[in-house]
């Protein structure tokens, strides 16, 4: 059964199967409703989140950016509204679509992975961004988990019974071997889930490592997680990960009793993460800082405008340590509830994936969604000092107009899942 | 095969959810607990103190008052200023800023270069208590060079727009980064800042004290008040961001300073000068290391003035005020030395001596143990004593200041003689421990309790003998005066109770305490500390005090129409180890009038060269001081058929009468006319002068016409006649003052009127006497 086929045949639930041969327009747009709730969760969390974005960002806005306070804040509502039209407009495009964007898309991230590392922007040892003209940048491994997502629920549902070992190894291929080495080497024979699990794995490595070349510690975690993730989420036999759990274990044990084995950077930051009176006025201060303003919110907060630490002690509170003023400002309540709403949001997206009508839709939902809650538990675990400090932004609360607008996309994904998912939407 | 997410997959992602959920979102909410709820206070504190710039809001010290609320001390807004090196961009403007306002501040550029360098810091003081002037030439520097730049970088932006709008290239900018000038409102910053204000200069200074720049009372009244007078400051907390600059939105809050207290004092400005004139001119005189002298109010022990000359001026502490010393320090070449001689040079100046000094009183004592010996009765109204220059205590030799001896002498004439072998003998009589009782009493074993700072204690057995030391010998030494030392304010406090009916005073010199709006808050009831002996007693010496005056050594201190009653006293300084160096102590203690005493008085001559008896140098300060403060505390003087004799006669107003008329109302007198006129208009001395019978009143009979001077001649070094003949001979009218009782031995010693000055003809020149003969009572053994 191609992909191909499938795409053009489900239109929605309530549709039987076997009913073909509707035109392909038909096929390409969804008439059935979104899950409500997931559309209130991410446009709820998108509005505290620009609010914060103009509380947090106006002193260092102005500043840095010629006296104008609001400088961010007007280029984030811009992308904003661009990111909610955009998300709308995918949640209305039959997801099934999207796996003709698995092969290619895996492709051209690689590309951009490699090409990412002769071409960024002078940024010291960080090679992480692609100009773009009009002074914008572009971070490939945004794009690039984005497509693991979407290559391993292609590959995943396409391959489930391989995966599972229900089914033995099949396809071009294990023919083209069997046939070269005259039957010698039959692929055929050999254990499917385990191939499986090292092509994924392969997959995997080769992006992470890609993203650990750009001097990305944090995008290869967040890519290592995500693709194990998948791989989880995709039935790859248990055994593995609890083979695999030892052997990052050791990794992570190893670095750090041996930080100086790491690139400098990062072993800098471990530093800085376990000496907590290590160079107060360098590398310990944006944590220090994150840590007053949190100390300083207190139980209910110094109310929305209030912050103090936002006045140029929590350095670019605009960026990835926009929590630490929401702390400040919204006090524990508030904090709380902004993290009960994110978890609201990925639960609805699980709801949606284990509801959703096919495998696919379920493992892309599962990604998309397990990358936000990933990314929204790593940052508040950096500004909290909780681990160190790694470079992760926060969802819909951060600033930088390509990633929400990327955000907001990958949630209009999820939202073109639900339409064909069975959840109750109201 | 089912297309549907298998329960398998349902069920791992049921365990992801719930390890995202509850795992990881767990442990941040935990992380958030820990920080928000737990350590909340702690990294608030940190963060509030890298916040907050918290300014102190100086109070205004409290006013000191003399006790008719005539202004000793006061604090005026003064400003400091300040900068914020971390906003200079570059070392151009630094040099520009520093030599600027170097010269605005009178200060040297390097200094003001220095503090612009430190970079690091917001806040820099340049200068404290700069004053108004100064604060507004400040201003005055910022604004004109601010001004300036904002027009010249007006005119730069304008340039550039027409260059826009002819469609040519724009330059970036014609200034290099570090040439780049910057507002110097951002950099240069005044604070309100207070500065003590002492209008008066040196009076009272040893009293009054000092504070530091700091606003903090350092010495004397300043010190000891520092609490009442210095107030709660008030604080600004204002938040700053990282750059140090004030935040857009205020976040302040005000905390008000409350305002120090003043202080009423029981010192009158009028007397506290006067007893400084005449110390500072008999230091002058005696060539004295230092003359200092209190005067109290015999009835409740408030000092009426406390003076220690060669003292300072409370507005430049550290100056050294005395001119000779000032030149030696300014030889010193080694630097360590020259450190070490200038502090000492300070605190002798700034030293309160008369209570901290101690002396050995001599003869003055000799009141207090005819006190005793009056209340216990032990001197028989008819004893009396022959001395012969010498008495045996004991196998020890002790002379008498007069070595051919007094001869036969009663208990008054014991005292006006300062008779030593007879106090022995007074106190031989009375015994140690009936002596040491009314030494006790009368406060020479303790603090007089004075509220001034560093008043010395006395030690015993080492600045007095306790009663198990006082043997024969050490008896008859304590009885008059010598081998015990006592503070200026312990003797004269002594010497009060019998001016005061046997009750002896604490003294004070705070008599009240004024809040901010001048409400009296407290005030100094007077204490009778005990009653040391009995009124009747009291009145016996203080007649025999008087005779010292009238007729004994004391009688310099003679003031026609005031009767004093004093005793002198005279010692020799001891050395470490009893040895004597040839230095002395030369004093005066009295009370007047005698006979309802309002003052009592002690004055101390420290180190006099030449003479050096306290009857000679002492008691002639106390009856200028005396003359002048009764006279201004309206006391009515009293005075005999000889004393209004001596005053002379009251010129009487002749003018607008004519001639004729004018030299029959001015008969007796010798009458000298000035002008063509028929009518006086004016004359001198004015109406109601005391002038001699035979003095001189000059005419003026035209308007136009000029005064008519004289040259004032050298009237000192004359007997009383001498002295009235040659000022009559200069067209001058004579006042004699001072001791013309004993007219053939009295000698002048001072003129109110400078050798040498142009004055008009018939001005009043005052001129003092004072007598040699027996007023000695120094004994030399």
């Amino acid at each position: 059964m191609s992909a191909n086929a499938n795409a053009v045949r489900g239109r929605n639930r309530t549709q039987p199967e076997e009913k073909q041969g509707r035109s392909f327009l038909r096929g390409l747009l969804s008439r059935d409703a979104f899950d409500v709730p997931f559309m209130a969760f991410t446009l709820a969390l998108l509005t505290v989140g620009l609010v914060m974005l103009l509380s947090a960002s106006s002193t260092y806005a102005y500043y840095n950016e010629g006296g104008d306070s609001t400088h961010y804040f007007k280029r984030q509502l811009l992308f904003a509204i661009a990111g909610v039209v955009l998300m709308f407009l995918v949640s209305k495009i039959n997801y099934e679509w999207y796996k003709f964007l698995a092969i290619p898309g895996i492709v051209i991230s690689v590309g951009l992975l490699v090409l990412v590392l002769f071409y960024h922007t002078d940024m010291g040892d960080f090679k992480r961004w692609i100009p773009l003209p009009g002074g914008q940048t572009f971070q490939p491994s945004e794009i690039a988990k984005v497509a693991l997502v979407l290559f391993c629920a292609w590959s995943m549902e396409k391959h489930h019974l391989q995966i599972t070992g229900k089914a033995p190894l099949q396809g071009g291929v294990t023919t083209w071997l069997r046939r070269k080495t005259r039957e010698r080497v039959d692929l055929s024979k050999a254990s499917a889930s385990t191939a499986y699990m090292l092509y994924y794995a392969l997959v995997i490595c080769l992006m992470c490592g890609l993203v650990f070349l750009e001097n990305h510690l944090s995008g290869t975690i967040l890519m290592f997680s995500i693709g194990v993730a998948m791989m989880f989420f995709g039935e790859v036999k248990a055994r593995w990960f609890a083979i695999g759990a030892a052997v990052v274990a050791a990794v992570v044990i190893f670095f750090l009793i041996f930080p100086d084995k790491l690139p400098s950077y990062a072993a800098e930051r471990i530093e800085m993460w376990r000496n907590e009176d290590a160079d107060p006025y360098g590398a310990r201060w944006q944590t220090n800082q994150s840590l007053y303003a949190i100390g300083s919110g207190g139980f209910l907060g110094a109310g929305l405008g209030n912050s103090k630490q936002k006045h140029l002690y929590v350095s670019e509170p605009q960026n990835d340590f926009i929590f630490s003023i929401v702390c400040e400002e919204l006090g524990f309540v508030g904090a709380t509830a902004i993290i009960i709403l994110f978890g609201l949001l990925i639960w609805r997206g699980f709801v949606i994936a284990m509801k959703a009508r096919d495998r696919f839709g379920a493992l892309l939902a599962l990604g998309l969604v397990f990358q936000v809650g990933l990314q929204v538990a790593l940052n508040i675990a950096v500004v909290t000092d909780t681990v160190p400090n790694t470079g992760i932004s926060l969802p819909f609360f951060s600033y930088g107009g390509t990633s929400l607008v990327i955000l907001l996309m990958e949630m209009g994904i999820v939202l073109s899942v639900s339409r064909y998912s069975r959840v109750q939407k109201q | 095969m089912s297309k549907k997410p298998s329960r398998h997959m349902i069920r791992r992602s049921i365990i992801v959810l719930v390890a995202l959920l509850v795992g990881a979102f767990g442990a941040d909410v935990a992380s958030l607990v820990r920080i928000q709820l737990i350590q909340a206070d702690e990294y608030r504190l940190k963060a509030e103190s890298q916040q907050l710039s918290d300014t102190e809001i100086q109070p205004q010290r409290g006013i000191i008052y003399d006790r008719n609320k005539k202004v000793l001390a006061q604090s005026a807004n003064v400003w400091l200023v300040y900068l914020n090196p971390s906003k200079i961009p570059n070392d151009k403007v630094r040099n520009e800023l520093s030599e600027g306002l170097a010269k605005v501040l009178e200060l040297e550029k390097e200094d003001v270069l220095e503090k612009a360098k430190q970079s690091k810091y917001g806040y820099v003081v340049v200068k404290k208590q700069v004053e108004k002037e100064m604060k507004d030439a400040v201003s005055d520097f910022i604004s004109k060079h601010d001004t300036a730049l904002k027009k010249a970088r007006e005119e730069e932006e304008s340039r550039k727009q027409e260059l826009k709008k002819a469609h040519k290239d724009v330059p970036e900018s014609s200034i290099p980064e570090d040439q780049k000038d910057t507002y110097y409102s951002e950099i240069i910053f005044t604070d309100p800042d207070v500065k003590r204000y002492y209008p008066n200069g040196h009076l009272a200074s040893t009293v009054l004290g000092f504070t530091g720049t700091d606003g903090i009372g350092r010495w004397g009244l300043e010190a000891k008040y520092d609490e009442t007078l210095a107030g709660t400051p008030g604080r600004i907390l204002t938040a700053k961001n990282a750059g140090m600059d004030s935040m857009d939105t205020p976040y302040e809050t005000t905390y008000d300073a409350k305002q120090g207290n003043s202080l009423v004092l029981t010192i009158d400005e009028v007397i506290q000068y006067y007893l400084e004139k005449s110390l500072d001119q008999a230091r002058v005189n005696a060539q004295a290391k230092s003359a200092y002298g209190i005067v109290m109010d015999v009835e409740t022990g408030g000092i009426l003035a406390m003076a220690t000359k060669g003292d300072f001026d409370p507005n430049n502490p550290h100056t050294i005020a005395d001119e000779k010393t000032a030149q030696e320090l300014e030889k010193i070449l080694d630097p360590d030395k020259k450190y070490q001689e200038l502090t000492n040079a300070q605190y002798t100046q700034w030293r309160n001596r008369a209570i901290t000094d101690t002396y050995e009183p001599g003869s003055v004592f000799k009141v207090i143990t005819a006190s005793a010996a009056v209340e216990e009765n032990v001197v028989p109204d008819d004893f009396t004593y022959t001395c012969t220059g010498v008495i045996n205590v004991a196998g020890t030799k002790i002379h008498c200041h007069k070595r051919t001896g007094h001869g036969q002498e009663d208990f008054t004439h014991g005292l006006m003689n300062s008779c030593n072998p007879f106090f022995i003998t007074v106190g031989q009589m009375l015994g140690a421990e009936k002596f040491y009782k009314y030494f006790e009493a009368f406060g020479f074993t303790e603090r007089t309790g004075i509220d001034l700072p560093s008043e010395t204690a006395p030690v015993e057995g080492r600045s007095y003998h306790t009663l198990d030391q006082l043997g024969i010998v050490e008896l008859a030494s304590t009885s008059f005066g010598q081998t015990f030392e006592a503070t200026a304010i312990q003797i004269l406090t002594a010497v009060n109770a019998i001016a005061n009916g046997g009750k002896l005073m604490q003294p004070y010199i705070v008599s009240s305490v004024l809040d901010e709006e001048g409400n009296t808050i407290s005030t100094t009831q007077p204490t009778v500390k005990r009653q040391v002996i009995s009124e009747k007693s009291a009145a016996t010496v203080a007649n025999m005090m008087e005779h010292v005056v009238s007729e004994g050594t004391g009688k310099n201190a003679y003031v026609a129409g005031f009767r004093l009653a004093g005793k002198t006293g005279t010692s020799e300084k001891l050395a470490g180890g009893g040895k004597k160096e040839g230095k002395y102590v030369a004093s005066f203690v009295c009370f007047a009038p005698a006979n309802d005493p309002k003052i009592s008085m002690l004055i101390v001559i420290d180190e006099p060269v030449g003479e050096i008896n306290g009857g000679q140098i002492a008691t002639p300060v106390a009856a200028e001081v005396a003359e002048a403060t009764l006279n201004y505390l309206n006391v009515d003087p009293q005075y005999t058929a000889q004393e209004l004799a001596d005053l002379g006669e009251e010129t009487p107003s002749v003018t607008g009468l004519s001639l004729a008329k004018a030299r029959e109302a001015l008969s007796g007198f010798t009458v000298r006319t000035v002008g063509e006129g028929s009518t006086v208009v004016d004359q001198m001395p004015a109406e109601g002068q005391l002038i001699p019978e035979n003095g001189v009143v000059v005419l003026y009979t035209d308007k136009t016409s000029e005064k008519k001077q004289v040259t004032v001649p050298d009237l000192t070094g004359l007997s009383v006649s001498e002295a009235n003949q040659k000022a009559l001979e200069y067209g001058l009218n004579p006042k004699i003052f001072g001791n013309s009782l004993t007219m053939g031995e009295s000698v002048s010693y001072k003129q109110s009127e400078a050798e040498g000055t142009q004055v008009e003809e018939g001005t009043v020149v005052t001129i003092y006497f004072k007598s040699n003969v027996d007023v000695n009572d120094l004994a030399s053994d």
